[in-house]
């Protein structure tokens, strides 16, 4: 055995550092939908299987066993995801929303970056690590004619890492019901405990926390069209830094703001629905990104449903990536999530529906690459990410 | 960056400008599923979970969700 063979739980490090934040990731969406200020009629149960697969990495990218002994592995995650959730009316003005979910992942992932003969190569964790994630988050909504509140508790649980997070949410209608307002803040409090194995990870425990606001406002343009617009403020503190990374240091506090912009055209003649979102991003990392999503909602039949969507999203770099290591300066991250690139998803839903079931198939593919991005990239990140997922789904209604 | 807010509101104002009033028995379009801004939750908090663990920005409120850990 080599003695820079990595123990394998070291490659989950994904796991910790992808758990930058949960607290923006539970803001509410503005209102689902421009008439959903009533609680669900009857109760809901939904179950999701998906399987998400990121490519192998070229292994003209990587180092090999043969130069450093670390594994050659270039086969990177693969996450089996199942989900649960229950929709439940509670009298006439309530509902309460229980969603659960648990991921198992194995496969490895960049450890950091290294130039040899002039060429930046990844060097990957270990092999076959594995990893389980659940997750619990319960939603608790009142109802009103002028709009809806809610209440959220969430948690999810990893064996190095958990997050506890909390939010509030809330719309209201003016204007006849043609525009809604909303409002949502959101909170998370997060500790990592990183695995020790025998590369040494430099902490031994550390917390992370994060406050999000969200506003926005929902006008109905006429009886076929509805546009969205919000602002969202989120700031994380504490060790926001990769643990599993060499040499990864990150500052300890970051500022994020996104404007968003949603659309939905019905088309009367199509019998089908145009869906439009676009997002503009900004941090005080110096990471600025754009994207785009359009969906066609084609009604096939009363009882199916196709819909085509795609997504463009281009990113320009944190002020402090780099592949080569800067040791004289006081950040530095050679993650490919900082760098600068762009990426496109294709995918495709259908949903049917037979009595009191809908199913439901999915798939997409996601490719990123420094070419696509619409920033000049300095350095293309050797660890750009591409996957597949497929889910399968269905829906019963207790009627 | 200035210059894009002022486009975004721009924009904004236009699309208000064309609203028309639309009464009550007019919105069945409106409540139809294809309009709903999250198609379908669960698959939308997957998404947006590997989208916030695979990319360097988050938020925007199009996210519905909780937790995190990863993919």
């Amino acid at each position: 055995m080599s003695k820079y063979k990595i123990d394998a739980s070291k490659g989950k490090k994904s796991a910790a550092l992808l758990a930058l934040s949960s607290a923006a990731m539970l803001l509410p969406a503005l209102s689902n939908n421009a008439l959903a200020d009533a609680p669900p009629e009857n109760i809901e149960l939904a179950y999701r299987y998906s399987n998400y697969q990121e490519e192998a990495t070229d292994a003209a990218k990587t180092f090999g066993p043969n130069s450093s002994g670390l594994s050659s592995s270039v086969d990177r995650y693969n996450i089996e995801i199942n989900q649960f959730r229950l929709l439940l009316p509670v009298g006439d003005k309530y509902s309460l929303a229980v969603d659960l979910q648990t991921e198992a992942l194995s496969g490895a992932s960049p450890w950091f970056t290294g130039s040899a003969d002039g060429k930046t190569k990844l060097v990957m964790s270990g092999a076959s690590i594995k990893e389980d994630r659940e997750d619990i988050a319960a939603n608790f909504r009142f109802y009103a004619s002028e709009g809806n509140a809610g209440i959220s508790l969430s948690r999810s649980n990893e064996n190095d890492y958990v997050s506890n997070a909390f939010s509030l949410d809330g719309s209201y209608n003016i204007n006849e019901k043609h525009t809604t307002l909303s409002a949502g803040l959101s909170f998370s409090d997060d500790t990592i405990e990183p695995t020790q194995g025998l590369i040494p990870v430099e902490i031994i425990k550390e917390s992370k926390n994060s406050t999000s606001l969200f506003v926005g406002v929902g006008q109905v343009i006429n009886k076929n069209a509805i546009l969205q617009a919000g602002l969202s403020y989120t700031r994380l503190s504490g060790y926001l830094t990769d643990p599993y990374k060499y040499r990864d240091q990150r500052p300890g506090d970051r500022q994020q703001w996104a404007w968003s912009l949603g659309y939905r055209q019905y088309i009367s003649s199509a019998d089908a629905a145009l869906q439009a979102d676009y997002r503009f991003y900004n941090d005080d990392w110096g990471i600025n990104s754009h994207t785009l999503s359009l969906a066609w909602y084609q009604n096939v039949k009363e009882y199916l449903k196709i819909i085509p969507y795609a997504r463009y999203y281009t990113q320009q770099e944190a002020d402090f990536f780099s592949n080569n290591a800067r040791l004289n300066d006081a950040y530095f991250a050679d993650d490919f999530r900082l760098s600068t690139y762009g990426a496109f998803t294709t995918g495709l839903r259908v949903e049917a529906d037979y009595k009191s079931w809908t199913f439901i198939v999915s798939g997409e593919f996601y490719d990123s690459d420094s070419r696509y991005g619409i920033s000049n990239s300095n350095e293309e990140s050797p660890g750009l990410v591409s996957y597949g997922r497929y889910t399968f789904g269905v829906n019963y209604t207790f009627k | 960056m200035k210059n894009k807010v002022y486009l975004l509101i721009g924009c904004l104002l236009l699309a208000l400008s064309a609203c028309t009033s639309v009464k009550p028995w007019e919105r069945g379009v409106l409540a139809k599923k294809e309009m709903a801004w999250q198609l379908d939750p669960m698959e939308s908090k997957l998404q947006s979970h590997i989208y916030f663990a695979k990319e360097g920005s988050s938020g925007g409120g199009q996210a519905a969700g909780g937790g995190c850990g990863c993919n």
